[in-house]
């Protein structure tokens, strides 16, 4: 069961007053909280890295969440733009795999999470870009391989992923 | 709730210590000085219009520069609210102001005709003058907004850069257009608002690298 909303404001107001114990519960939540929000986006193999470097930019930027406003849109933008940017840089290596990673969807900020989930920004990308991005991006296929996936030319997968990335950055606050 | 810590989380929080978090007023306040200084700058060295406070000015004139004065001020909350990320966030009111400018240059248009538009936009001698001095004023505006940027997390920094530049372009011809007694439609709605379109491309490009973290 994941921590509740009220729960976590409360931790982030004390940690941010610092108080380390506080901060290090906090800190545990978040690291389970992003582990469930990337599965299924992010190979199992970059996974670590990614909740880490998350939990690196939460630290240094934990002045910037607003007491008087929710905490898990305020973690969501930013495990959001850093999977953005982690898309940009890497490409996963072929071995990998997605797992399935089916944890039961236990808690009541399972509305909140679907909410401001990975898909939703998917949805505002065409298909033929969103299914390049998925491709080469998360599954790890060479352009090659895409281009003979999709029926899409090489040059127009390249594209594809381009404009979709572009265009994922710029959703990154956007709920639905 | 236990929670299995690692190295990493210990580490931070070993390494943490309290911080006073982000507040919307200070930056309202940050952005109100730089605006309030920059008005100052321009009477320090154009010198205010004297005729406003009498009335001498045209409906244009007190229409263009509210407008610019309004969309300063949304593109700049719009801004302050970026540097605190939130999924939800919208910027749907410094959207709409900025559409709302476009409508001074097409009521040139409409009022001027094609002829009238061009000529206004080739032979006011005023022009151009307008245009830098209305672009330069705004830098006060653009540099305490990416000072808040760099101190907050922005997450969309393309948004961040243009609206960043919108509200320095605005703010700044909004100050600068108080000290031009220029004031029909040509003049104020060709070169009182190329200033914002400036603004606003170059922040697009210029700003996102400032304030990437």
């Amino acid at each position: 069961m994941m921590a509740d909303e009220a729960s976590l404001a409360q931790m982030m107001t004390a940690a941010q007053n610092g108080d380390a114990a506080m901060y290090r519960a906090l800190l545990a939540e978040v690291q389970l909280w992003l582990e469930r929000y990337y599965r299924r986006r992010v190979p199992p193999s970059q996974l670590d890295d990614l909740v880490q470097d998350v939990l690196l930019a939460v630290h240094k930027k934990r002045a910037t969440w607003d007491n008087r406003r929710a905490f898990y849109p305020w973690l969501a933008a930013i495990a959001r733009y850093r999977w953005v940017d982690h898309l940009r840089k890497v490409y996963r290596s072929a071995e990998d795999e997605l797992g399935d990673h089916d944890v039961a969807e236990d808690s009541e900020e399972e509305a909140v999470m679907a909410r401001m989930s990975l898909e939703r920004l998917f949805v505002h990308l065409p298909d033929k870009q969103a299914k390049a991005i998925e491709l080469v991006k998360i599954e790890g296929l060479s352009i090659a391989e895409a281009s003979q996936r999709t029926g899409q030319s090489e040059s127009l997968v390249k594209v594809n992923i381009h404009r979709g990335l572009k265009k994922l950055s710029a959703l990154v606050e956007k709920a639905e | 709730m236990n929670r299995v810590s690692t190295p990493l989380i210990d580490a931070l929080a070993q390494d943490l210590a309290p911080v006073r978090p982000i507040r919307l007023s200070h930056g309202v306040a940050l952005v109100a000085l730089a605006a309030i200084g920059t008005v100052v700058l321009v009477e320090l060295i154009e010198g205010l219009w004297r005729g406003i406070l009498d009335g001498a000015p045209s409906t244009e004139f007190f229409m263009t520069n509210g407008m610019l004065g309004l969309l300063g001020a949304a593109s700049a909350y719009a801004v302050l609210r970026m540097a605190t990320p939130h999924v939800g966030n919208s910027h749907e009111g410094a959207r709409w102001s900025a559409g709302m400018l476009t409508l001074l240059p097409l009521t040139a248009l409409v009022m001027l005709g094609f002829g009238g538009f061009a000529a206004a936009l080739t032979q006011d001698m005023y022009g151009l003058g307008c245009f830098v001095a209305g672009s330069a004023f705004g830098l006060a505006t653009a540099a305490a907004l990416t000072l808040w940027l760099r101190r907050g997390a922005p997450v969309s920094l393309k948004a961040a850069g243009t609206y960043t530049g919108i509200a320095a372009g605005a703010i700044g011809s909004f100050a600068f257009g108080l000290a031009c007694p220029v004031d029909d439609i040509g003049h104020l709605g060709i070169w009182h608002v190329a200033p914002v379109v400036l603004s606003g491309l170059v922040g697009r490009f210029a700003i996102p690298p400032l304030v990437r973290w």
